[in-house]
């Protein structure tokens, strides 16, 4: 049972990884007409879908399957080996809704109609990468398309309205404003800018100032100059100066008392971090390390010959 | 013998000397310049001589269509230059500055940090002056950045906001950068007076290996965090800081600070100064480009000095006071302003040894910078 969890597992994860190796992830639905606004390489006028890349890299198609038919993902596949499948970054492919994908490459086995969803199915078989609805209402000649959320046209979201077909070309606006063209708009002398980005500035270096006063210059004063001792009522365990004080006494009873007394207090001292062990700009000798090296890669090294 | 001369006519169409134009001479004549400056004056030689050669490289008059220019597609040239395009130079170059740079005086002494915040002030003055010259926006930005005195940066941002205006800003950025002491100690010494010129400040605490190590993480994170599109500029300096400080990759961070930098700075240099094509770059727009660098760099130092002032009127304990001639290193020329600082500082105490501190904005202003980067990419972009 275990192992038939296992390799279930593992199977979803390759297959996963191959859904994904080529990121068709980023591949979409993005047009759709049911109508013949096209004219293919036989001169036939057919419908068509377009798939765009989305991503700055270039993605393979070859594999993938389209398809109508939510029950049958492996209707129409894209064959692999060709270099049409290929698709650049933020480029386009048009297929053909013929019916007849014997045709070539770029023809589906279905035809396209309104009130059904295309599919794009990854090379898996199983998993759907995107799809696009062709609404039943769809006038005559005209598309069902995706547009993009922004101007940086990586999410895209399918418009309820119908549009005039844009076959290979960005969906949407294709005048969309830079956001130099959108601050010579509303920010014509640049002074809301400046104003906006000293702030920043100011805020991102002082929140790194308040950052490293608090991580570390603020702990490296108090240890430079440590509160000096409060003094408690003694509890047990607490090593206080009255702590302190007792054990010098007690210990004086048995021998010379200067000396207890000196390290108890150096206990004390010791045990409340009162000492500085680490001054500043004083030089100290480093110790010796207790690793010699002697399996080290270098020490199997021929000397340069002088 | 008519189809010797013929081919001879035919050999001398594709030399420089008739395919010579004034510009390329003028062109060339400045790379010359450039060179003749980095040996003789040692104005960042590193930079200038590459540059200088890759100016002369660029100009020579040719035949077009040889595939062989830098604009041409597909040439050696081309292809090198596309980590100039692509933007992918300045950030291993800020990979190099992160593995070579001590921000020991920057974690001893924090508040010195908000200098560099304010010498940044060059990069937005030269901006509104850029958008009242009547350049677009995204131009404003990218000449703006030159204020920053930081040459990958401004190569950077210019990649991706003004690609045709890059070899007037990057030669511009370089050669300011090459002129901090020219430029900055005049204006130093005409805003402080004799009194603030002798102030010393107290030495800077020594700073622990673990506080050199989380300084680069902590410095990252919340810099990031607040300006994403930095995230190339200011990820590979932080990365290369954590490197040089965790004691454990010593091989990566000299290699980051060494082989690596000379390389990418040879590569940059050589195809910034081949990309100053003289019909692309002898133009209105470069000479006025020029002048607001000059003037970005004016500001910036002007900013960083008033702002120490400023700050001086706010501390109470005359030990605590800093000298305003560190002001001028909060831009990010490291570490040439902070050597500006040390020598202005000595030629009036020669007991008043300024560098550590200055070096605190100036590690600073390399951060600020790359901020201020960000942000205008984000605006602008």
């Amino acid at each position: 049972m275990k192992r038939k969890l296992i390799v279930s597992i593992v199977a979803f994860l390759v297959a996963s990884a191959a859904a994904f190796s080529q990121n068709v992830i980023d591949l979409i639905v993005a047009e759709a007409a049911p109508d013949s606004t096209q004219i293919d390489t036989y001169g036939r006028m057919s419908g068509w879908i377009e798939i765009y890349n989305t991503s700055l890299g270039t993605v393979n198609l070859g594999g993938c399957y389209l398809t109508d038919d939510r029950n049958d993902l492996k209707k129409s596949l894209i064959p692999t080996g060709y270099t049409v499948a290929k698709i650049g970054p933020r480029q386009s492919i048009l297929f053909y809704g013929s019916g007849r994908g014997e045709d070539g490459l770029l023809y589906t086995d279905f035809t396209i109609e309104r009130g059904e969803t295309i599919y794009l199915v990854s090379n898996d078989g199983r998993t759907i990468v995107d799809s696009l609805v062709i609404p039943s209402t769809l006038p005559q000649g005209m598309s069902a398309q995706k547009l993009p959320v922004d101007n940086k046209g990586i999410k895209y979201y399918q418009d309820d309205k119908p549009a005039d077909p844009t076959p290979g070309m960005r969906n949407g606006s294709q005048n969309a404003e830079s956001g130099s063209q959108r601050m010579a708009r509303t920010d014509p002398h640049g002074f809301i800018l400046t104003i906006v980005a000293v702030t920043v500035v100011f805020s991102a270096l002082a929140i790194l100032w308040f950052l490293f006063w608090l991580l570390f210059e603020r702990p490296a004063k108090m240890k430079a100059n440590p509160k000096p001792a409060k003094v408690k009522k003694a509890k047990a365990g607490d090593s206080n100066a009255e702590v302190a004080a007792a054990i010098a006494m007690a210990l004086d009873l048995d021998s010379n008392g200067d000396v207890y007394a000196a390290i108890a207090t150096a206990l004390h001292l010791y045990f409340n971090d009162a000492i500085h062990d680490n001054e500043s700009f004083v030089v100290t000798i480093k110790q010796p390390s207790t690793n010699t090296g002697w399996n080290e890669k270098t020490q199997t090294f021929r000397r340069m010959p002088r | 013998m008519e189809q010797i001369i013929s081919s001879l006519q035919q050999f001398w169409q594709y030399t420089g000397f008739a395919n010579c134009a004034w510009a390329n001479i003028a062109m060339i004549a400045i790379g010359i310049t450039f060179i003749t400056v980095a040996i003789l004056k040692e104005w960042e030689p590193l930079l200038l001589v590459p540059i200088g050669f890759g100016m002369i490289l660029g100009n020579i008059p040719m035949f077009p269509g040889l595939n062989i220019g830098i604009y041409e597609d597909g040439s050696v040239l081309n292809i090198l230059y596309q980590g100039v395009r692509q933007g992918w130079y300045p950030p291993l170059i800020f990979l190099g500055i992160g593995a070579m740079t001590d921000f020991s005086a920057l974690i001893s002494q924090p508040r010195l940090i908000l200098i560099g915040a304010a010498a940044q002030m060059g990069i937005f003055g030269a901006y509104l002056l850029a958008l009242l010259f009547g350049f677009m926006p995204n131009e404003a930005g990218a000449i703006g950045i030159i204020g920053g005195a930081d040459g990958p940066t401004a190569i950077f941002l210019s990649s991706k906001l003004a690609p045709d205006l890059m070899g007037a800003i990057a030669v511009s950025a370089y050669s300011y950068m090459a002129l901090v002491p020219v430029i900055q100690r005049p204006i130093m010494l005409a805003l402080t007076t004799k009194k603030e010129r002798l102030m010393k400040m107290p030495a800077p605490r020594a700073v622990t290996q673990k506080e050199k190590i989380i300084f680069p993480v902590i410095g990252f994170i919340t810099t990031a965090f607040i300006v994403p599109s930095g995230l190339p500029l200011l990820g590979m300096l932080f990365f290369g800081n954590l490197l040089k400080e965790s004691g454990v990759t010593r091989r990566l961070a000299e290699t980051a600070r060494g082989p690596l930098v000379d390389v990418i700075t040879i590569l940059i240099g050589i195809t910034v100064g081949a990309s100053t094509q003289a019909d692309k770059f002898l133009t209105g727009k470069s000479i006025l480009i020029f002048g607001l660098g000059l003037l970005s760099f004016v500001i910036a130092t002007t900013c960083g000095v008033c702002f120490v002032k400023f700050i001086n009127l706010l501390i109470r304990d005359p030990k605590k006071k800093i000298n305003p001639l560190i002001g001028n290193a909060g831009v990010s020329a490291v570490p040439d302003a902070a050597r500006v600082s040390e020598v202005a500082g000595r030629e009036f105490d020669p007991s008043n040894h300024l560098l550590m501190h200055a070096m605190g904005p100036n590690v600073a202003g390399v951060i600020g910078s790359a901020v201020a980067a960000g942000i205008l990419l984000s605006f602008l972009g």
